[in-house]
């Protein structure tokens, strides 16, 4: 990266700007908008800036403008002055600023403060005036077409000055002007050419012209393909504003930020910013509290939970862990279904699955069907007339059923859930798991023999040694 | 520094309706293939412990996964996760436990309190939430209880259910869960997400309740009310990015190591559908800006709490525009007011009623327009400790 940059505007400069080198600031706050673009852009940027500082100089060489101002880092001042030399012109300091920590060395912290600063040189014909740049306040005007500014800009430039303004971006943007911003004068600011004055409006003529003359000597020079690359810019849509003393300019490749002027806060409306489409979303519908409550499972109490949380949680849990046996599996049933909450997640995971509940309590067994719709079939009555009627319903026997052992009251209707079922898992609940620990002493205290597997599960197949229950 | 990897950057299985970088996907913006040696490379140069992050991260390949759990374990013996759980197999119980995963879930209550969390249509939304309330469990089971991040919005923390999103907070701490991070909707990307956003009033009354809550709780931390806390105190070293001086163009406070290797930015200050690369320099233009713009221009002039929370996120701005201050600032400003008159009725000093915040206020502004971030820590260290 360039360690010399070319002051923007040209001067005469404002007293205070909020950045002291606004150049070297934009450039340092580039974020391109990916990586390809950054891989094209920055090192183009980069060699941009280098050419602009080469052009610059030769515009002073010929005498078309007085002088220039660069600024450089304490390492790079020799290399400066050096170079102004040898095309015949001399460099002499007229500001220093504090540069920024995040550059700073510990030893220029502790031994060599000087380091730590940013100098600005006045590069020009000898004998050189430092007072040229930095006029009294009536020859601002005059010192500013000196300094290749159209009258028009230059006008426009010093009234900016006056004021206390110090960003020729944000003399712009003040302004009740909404005709696009052009590229070039939008990204003058980075120290890029062509435009190197503080331009008077978006459109100013003059400036066009003066644009066109460094672009001219740019290609006189030999600089054929950078100039191509400035005539590409001058086509991209930018995006400038200025809100509460920060400009920002965004482009199709990057965007950057400086600390401007203050000045009246409105975001500038010429060009859209590209953002994307929105997206539609289905309708937000909320039901109440009760509404909620209800959904999230009632009779949670003799399902043996403590709260509907626990109950959800759990059957959620128990649904996905038992991925693996949903897949193969074609029907279900939940023995002791309750309000039909876990045939529901399992109706969620798998939207195919024939789903049937049996269920003694008669408002519970009311809400299931609520819950789950005709298609779902819920069995009312106490657990073996209803397995019996089960079995009636669907001769061919259930893939799975699910079981609280703790709630089927007597090992009778674990026998008569066998008869029908070719897989039954042992759901841990709240009540069983806090009195058990874990499913396997739960099966074990119970005389069930389960499958292996996590300590920490909470559901388990009976194992097929359980035959023996029929 | 928080470093998030993200092998699938914004790449995600649902499709929560407020989620901030539905922007990002909505332009196409989301990478089909990572490098992962390139990724690793990263990692191994920022040194730093990471988490993994996304889009989704749990869309990742199993076995890329699983070594870059394995480079979080054996560089800084474990590793951050940050999921919407919904992709957790049983499977993955193994691994999180051999590679030490921290795991942080997103879920905003259980069933039909998660709704805003959109996974396509409804069954399918409830399906991924089940999965979510299942992973919560079990890990809490297994001995790995997760971190917990809830977006207040209204479904589910309208007044009408906060109640019911309380008890499940109570559920959660019952369960094993320590950690709950309260986030507020960013109401900026989508139009799915208009009217989830509940008013400053609802926020704060929610925000209140909750951290009522948290005293009742003894067992559940909610972060940002101690966080907020601690800002007052200046104790600022171990509070979260939004409390930082988070400059957009380069988030110090979170760091993005994308599909091939490079830095990205936090995403939450994407708002133009593009990913855009970290700036070669940090700079602090919004607080500068926010320091001196009166507040009914949108800065924080003359505001006690600024250097407590300097805006707050920059993704969270007025208007989308990172130049303006929160647009949560009236909640934010309510709960310090709260946690100020706290800690003063119990004797103890904070910065927004300090004598010296005038002094910590130039200080501050001073560092910062030379690019300089101290913490207020630091600041508040007695001068022949410095």
């Amino acid at each position: 990266m360039t360690s010399t940059w070319l002051t923007w505007p040209r001067p005469p400069l404002g007293a205070t700007p909020r950045e002291p080198v606004v150049a070297k600031a934009a450039a340092q706050r580039i974020s391109f908008s990916g990586p390809q673009a950054r891989a094209l852009w920055q090192p183009r940027l980069d060699r941009l800036r280098d050419v602009a500082i080469a052009i610059e100089l030769e515009m002073v060489r010929r005498e078309h403008i007085p002088a220039t101002v660069l600024w450089t880092g304490y390492d790079g001042i020799e290399a400066l002055t050096e170079r102004a030399r040898a095309i015949g012109l001399e460099a002499k300091p007229v500001k220093a600023s504090l540069g920024y920590a995040a550059d700073w060395t510990q030893e220029a912290w502790i031994d060599e403060p000087k380091r730590l600063l940013d100098y600005a040189f006045l590069i020009g014909a000898a004998a050189l005036d430092v007072a040229m740049a930095d006029p009294a306040a009536e020859d601002v005007v005059k010192t500013a077409i000196r300094f290749g500014y159209p009258a028009c800009c230059a006008e426009s430039w010093a009234n900016h000055l006056r004021r206390g303004g110090s960003d020729s971006l944000a003399s712009l943007l003040a302004r009740e002007d909404n005709a696009a911003m052009p590229a070039h004068t939008a990204l003058g600011v980075l120290g890029l050419g062509p435009v190197r004055h503080a331009p008077c409006s978006a459109g100013c003529v003059a400036t066009r012209d003066r644009s066109r003359a460094f672009l001219d000597l740019g290609r006189q020079l030999g600089f054929i393909e950078e100039m191509s690359w400035l005539e590409e810019i001058a086509c991209w849509t930018v995006n400038a504003s200025l809100v509460n003393g920060i400009a920002e300019i965004t482009t199709a490749a990057f965007r950057c930020t400086w600390l401007s002027d203050e000045g009246p806060s409105q975001p500038r409306p010429a060009a859209p910013a590209p953002r994307p489409e929105k997206r539609k979303a289905a309708a937000i519908t909320a039901a109440g509290s009760a509404d909620i409550l209800a959904e999230l499972g009632i009779g949670f109490e003799s399902a043996g939970f403590a709260s509907p949380f626990a109950m959800r949680s759990r059957f959620s849990a128990v649904v996905w862990e038992q991925t693996a046996a949903l897949r193969r599996a074609t029907t279900a049933v939940h023995v002791g279904c309750g309000d039909g909450l876990l045939l529901q997640l399992l109706a969620q995971t798998k939207p195919k699955l024939k789903l049937y509940g049996t269920e003694e309590d008669t408002a519970l067994a009311e809400a299931a069907r609520q819950r789950l719709g005709a298609s779902s079939p819920v069995l009312a009555g106490a657990s073996i007339e209803a397995l019996a009627a089960l079995s009636r319903l669907v001769p061919g026997g259930i893939d799975i059923a699910f079981v609280d052992p703790e709630r089927l009251g007597d090992r009778d209707a674990l026998v008569a859930i066998s008869a029908i079922a070719r897989s039954i898992i042992v759901i841990g609940t709240d009540r069983s798991l806090h009195r058990f620990r874990d499913m396997d002493n739960l099966a074990a205290t119970m005389g069930l023999a389960l499958l292996p597997g996590r300590a920490a599960r909470v559901s388990a197949t009976l194992s097929p040694a359980m035959d023996r229950l029929h | 520094m928080t470093v998030e990897v993200r092998p699938l950057g914004d790449k995600c299985n649902i499709k929560c309706r407020y989620c901030y970088q539905e922007g990002i996907r909505t332009a196409g913006n989301v990478p089909t293939r990572y490098d992962l040696d390139a990724i690793m490379a990263t990692l191994d140069r920022l040194a730093e412990p990471f988490s993994l992050f996304g889009g989704e991260i749990m869309m990742t390949r199993r076995p890329d996964l699983e070594r870059l759990m394995q480079l979080g374990f054996d560089r800084h013996g474990g590793v951050g996760m940050q999921t919407n759980g919904t992709l957790i197999e049983e499977r993955d119980i193994e691994l999180f436990r051999k590679y030490r995963v921290r795991i942080g879930i997103s879920i905003d209550g259980p069933g039909p309190l998660n709704d805003a969390r959109w996974a396509g249509s409804l069954p399918a939304t409830r399906r991924a939430t089940a999965r979510i309330e299942a992973a919560i469990e079990t890990l809490c089971r297994e001995g790995m209880p997760p971190n917990v991040i809830v977006t207040l919005n209204r479904i589910n923390a309208s007044p009408d259910r906060l109640a019911v999103l309380c008890d499940w907070i109570g559920f959660l701490g019952s369960l094993g869960v320590r950690k709950l991070r309260l986030h507020l909707l960013e109401q900026d990307e989508t139009e799915g997400g208009e009217g989830l956003a509940l008013t400053a009033q609802e926020n704060l009354v929610a925000l209140r309740r909750l951290r009522q809550l948290e005293q009742e709780l003894s067992s559940v931390e909610f972060d940002i009310f101690a966080e907020m806390a601690a800002m007052l105190r200046g104790d600022d070293a171990r509070t979260s990015c939004v409390f930082h001086a988070c400059d957009p163009y380069a988030t110090r406070a979170v760091v993005g190591v994308e599909s091939d290797g490079r830095l990205g930015n936090c995403g939450r200050t994407n708002k133009d559908g593009v990913t855009h690369l970290r700036a070669s320099r940090e700079a602090f233009e919004r607080q500068l800006s926010l320091y001196r713009t009166p507040q009914s221009d949108d800065g924080c002039q003359d505001c006690r709490f600024f250097l407590a929370c300097k805006g707050n996120c920059p993704g969270t701005a007025i208007g989308g525009d990172w130049r303006k201050r929160s647009i949560d600032c009236p909640v934010w400003f309510g709960l310090f007011e709260d946690i100020e008159t706290e800690l003063q009725a119990n004797g103890e000093t904070v910065i927004s009623r300090s004598e010296r915040r005038a002094d910590l206020e130039a200080k501050m502004i001073a560092a910062w327009s030379i690019g300089d971030n101290p913490t207020l820590h630091s600041l508040l260290q007695p001068a022949e400790a410095t």
